[in-house]
């Protein structure tokens, strides 16, 4: 600054200096929330997790409707019998590939979850607001989690023998 | 016993294709009375203005999932004989495990076939 002395200049330059590093601190207070290993391993990497199997069950879902469209397109509808139990049998096909749309909507409702939680933490930081530490889970939340991804979800099998009172195996 | 086609059945969904894909499953196996809630607190509403034969309840729906929804109906004099079927796809052992403690009569993972809902229904009604 014009006039100002070597003392106030070093003042000056050294407060500046304090501020960055206090917006830096703040800042990082925030980012440690979304780098907690908790947050990158289970939410984060479960939403893209999801959000491509998501992709793949709808891929799955409308392979399954075309085939049945598909199918019912070349009954031969000279014996109305026998082309009638094929259109059943298709339409049950396309019900049942219907499913897909809870499931991917389960899917994508954790993705969003995931993209709030971001949204959230950046704009506090936006906003200079203090860091507030991770809400606890909720008692039951360990009970809420949607569709398992493949691998970790029990077969019906497995869920019979368990409800039958044996041992359930994935 | 005969099961009686024309007993009302409550379906509990948050997802109305999911509603609609069990309705119209169960009219094709021949059950006529369907009636639908969107989550546990409607459904209890319903449970307690009609007399159902039947309860088929997704899990995880707000505010009262189908879990709370069990809890309620077990512990509620006039309901908790009634049938109760979760159809969920919440498939961790803990959840199986926590359904069954709580009296579900069934459980079928999402997705599922009509022959699976059937063979339950069967399980749970007798046959029919």
């Amino acid at each position: 600054m014009a006039g100002e002395g070597k003392l106030e200049r070093i003042e000056r330059l050294t407060n500046e200096c304090i501020d960055m590093c206090r917006t830096m601190l703040h800042g990082r207070k925030h980012l440690e929330a979304l780098l907690e290993p908790s947050f990158r391993t289970h939410k984060l990497q479960r939403a893209v997790s999801e959000q491509k199997v998501a992709v793949k069950e709808m891929e799955a879902a409308v392979d399954r409707i075309l085939t049945a469209v598909e199918g019912m397109s070349e009954i031969d509808f000279s014996d109305a019998a026998s082309a009638g139990e094929k259109v059943a049998a298709g339409c049950d096909e396309i019900m049942e590939a219907c499913c897909f749309q809870d499931m991917v909507g389960q899917r994508m409702s954790q993705v969003n979850e995931t993209l709030a939680e971001i949204e959230s933490t950046l704009a506090k930081l936006a906003e200079g607001q203090e860091a507030q530490p991770a809400p606890p889970l909720q008692e039951d939340e360990g009970l809420l989690n949607g569709p398992a991804l493949p691998g970790a979800a029990m077969e019906q099998g497995a869920v019979d023998r368990l409800l039958a009172g044996g041992k359930g195996k994935r | 016993m005969a099961v009686d086609m024309k007993m009302p059945i409550l379906i509990v969904d948050d997802y109305k294709t999911m509603l609609r894909i069990v309705r119209n499953l169960l009219n094709k196996l021949g059950f006529t009375e369907i009636d639908e809630a969107t989550d546990g607190t409607d459904a209890l509403t319903k449970l307690k203005s009609r007399k159902y034969g039947l309860v088929i309840s997704d899990w995880n729906m707000q505010p009262m999932t189908g879990y709370e929804l069990l809890q309620k109906v077990r512990t509620d004099d006039g309901l908790k004989a009634l049938p109760f079927v979760m159809v969920t796809a919440e498939s961790k052992v803990e959840n199986v495990i926590a359904a069954r403690q709580a009296g579900v009569n069934n459980y079928i993972i999402k997705p599922f076939s009509a022959e699976v809902l059937k063979a339950k229904l069967k399980t749970v009604l007798g046959d029919f």
